[in-house]
């Protein structure tokens, strides 16, 4: 039996999943994932994080790739940090906003 | 088939934009991080401040009475270097990497400074306490030691900064500082020994509490504040140039004080009124990053760190009077002197700490417990390891101990700092407390399982 393809919800749904621990809300409502392609059962990820250098954010990469790998169909995880275009708040989803108390 | 995906609706519009330099590919692991070297510091520190604060409670004498005596000075080191500085220490093993975006020279340089810093620490206040001069300058020597230890590896962190800013320039302006204190603290030490010194003993032991105080805490607090309140409030820095000039100004004003403190110049003043431009600076850049800040709620950890360097704005107005040419020093304006130390240390100084220490405990912890996890479990915030309303407790009532003891210190009324310091001890235990709820997380981590689309891996 083949295995079910990547859609484009399977990994917003598991990205979600995902929590930036210093702000409290997920990746994708910070806005944090850039671009996603998928080649086959190989998933890539660009991303960025909110404030470069902090080792406790390194760890959101891990993080995603674990998560990721826990799609059946998903068999390889390549994550991209990149620092521009720089993130800013702008960039949240309106939950994202509402769930960490934005002006 | 390859497919670049647009994030699902209600996702940022921004998502789309063109993607520029890739800079690293994420870890397949987290980095390792020891958090058992900064966390060794942190305990030796809360150790200190509670020892220090007891000590107060049943020595109220200490505060309500001339501040030039062995036990203030055995407790001022027990604060200034038990507290404070191992708190800085810790923090900067842990922070500065991460701020500066670079790494740890060598940890263990580091874990040979923390032996250093405890056998001098304890070593010296006890000392002091029983005032054996000499033996303080020994106990001092190994502390230097450790001290050189740290000097160097932060250095040697701060030479691979892939760009030199003003958080850069904070940071290595107070460990410029703190060369000069410690060198001034073993000078003084030995001018205790041997009659070599051409100064003044009070004006050299102020000039000595100056470069420490000013020099080393108030510049690192101004120093890491460009950078954590930025990425704590969501804000930027509004104004580079006048962040920069708020630093220089700090360090030209404290380098003419140190000269005018020990020449007993009445141009103290001027130097003075420099440091204080400096410091009002600072206050006008943080009101500016506050306002265009993006997060409407300020937790409490930065709302205690705001409340730190707002009591700047009292204790530069007692400076400038306390350096005032000609105000004589009578009872009233030696307890005066005594306020201002009190609210150096524990009102700007502490608060900060304790602020800052609700964001690098949390930080720590979760490191450990929980960075392995991320992906795997639904892991908690680092918000959610401590209790928020006991850190309304805790605030309330360290506003309140800081003001009946400054009250108290001033009218030199032995009770009143007896009991309003008993108010700061339990405010103590109360950050105990919480501290503890956060540590406990070590033991017993708090997961549960991800909620994750079908289909699934039957690992999930």
């Amino acid at each position: 039996m083949s295995m079910p393809p990547i859609t484009e919800e399977m990994i917003y749904e598991a990205l979600r999943q995902v929590d930036d621990p210093e702000l409290g809300c997920n990746i994708v409502d910070l806005g944090l994932i850039y671009e996603i392609q998928i080649e086959g059962h190989k998933v890539t990820v660009t991303m960025t994080l909110t404030t470069p250098g902090c080792p406790m954010h390194e760890t959101i990469g891990y993080g995603v790739r674990l998560a990721l790998l826990k799609l059946d169909p998903v068999e390889e995880v390549e994550v991209q940090i990149v620092w521009e275009p720089k993130w800013s708040p702008d960039m949240m989803t309106d939950q994202g906003r509402e769930r960490i108390g934005l002006r | 088939m390859t497919a670049v995906l647009s994030p699902p609706s209600g996702a940022p519009k921004t998502a789309k934009a063109p993607v520029r330099p890739l800079v690293s590919a994420a870890p397949l692991a987290p980095p390792v991080l020891s958090v058992g070297l900064p966390l060794r510091f942190v305990i030796t520190g809360l150790l200190s401040l509670f020892t220090g604060v007891v000590g107060l409670v049943l020595r109220p004498d200490l505060l309500a009475t001339y501040h030039y005596n062995q036990y203030i000075i055995a407790l001022t080191h027990l604060f200034t270097l038990g507290w404070i500085t191992s708190i800085i220490m810790g923090a900067m093993y842990q922070l500065v990497p991460a701020a500066l975006e670079t790494k740890l020279y060598s940890e263990k340089l580091a874990k040979w400074q923390f032996v250093g810093h405890l056998i001098g620490l304890v070593g010296m206040v006890w000392m002091f306490w029983i005032w054996n001069v000499k033996l303080v300058g020994h106990f001092g020597s190994i502390m230097a030691i450790g001290m050189g230890m740290f000097l160097y590896n932060i250095f040697r962190t701060l030479k691979t900064i892939p760009r030199w800013n003003v958080i850069a320039f904070g940071i290595a302006s107070a460990l410029f500082w703190l060369t000069l204190t410690m060198l001034a603290g073993l000078y003084v030490a030995a001018a205790k020994c041997w009659t070599f010194s051409p100064f003044d003993t009070v004006a050299q032991m102020h000039a000595h509490a100056h470069l420490g105080g000013v020099g080393f805490f108030v510049m690192m607090i101004v120093g890491v504040s460009y950078k954590l309140v930025p990425m704590f409030a969501l804000t930027e820095l509004q104004s580079e140039r006048r962040a920069r000039w708020s630093i220089a100004l700090i360090n030209v004003g404290l380098a003419g004080l140190l000269v005018t403190l020990l020449l007993a110049s009445p141009w103290k003043l001027a130097f003075a009124a420099l440091a204080v431009s400096g410091l009002a600076l600072y206050g006008w850049e943080m009101l500016a990053m506050l306002r265009a800040r993006k997060r409407r709620h300020l937790d409490w950890g930065l709302r205690y760190f705001l409340t730190a360097i707002s009591l700047l704005a009292p204790l530069s107005v007692l400076a400038v009077v306390l350096c005032w040419p000609g105000l004589p020093l009578t009872v009233f304006t030696g307890q005066l002197e005594n306020v201002y130390g009190f609210l150096a240390l524990i009102g700007v100084v502490t608060l900060a700490i304790l602020g800052m220490l609700y964001k690098i405990v949390p930080f720590l912890v979760w490191y450990h417990s929980y960075s392995r996890q991320i992906g795997r479990s639904k892991v908690p915030a680092l918000a959610d390891l401590c209790s928020t309303s006991l850190q309304a407790v805790t605030y309330w009532m360290f506003v309140v101990a800081l003001a009946a003891v400054s009250v108290a210190t001033a009218l030199s009324h032995e009770a009143g700092v007896k009991w309003s310091c008993a108010l700061l001890a339990a405010c103590m235990a109360t950050f105990a407390v919480n501290i503890g709820k956060i540590l406990i997380h070590f033991v017993r981590p708090k997961m549960e399982p991800l909620v994750l689309p079908s289909p699934l891996k039957g690992n999930a």
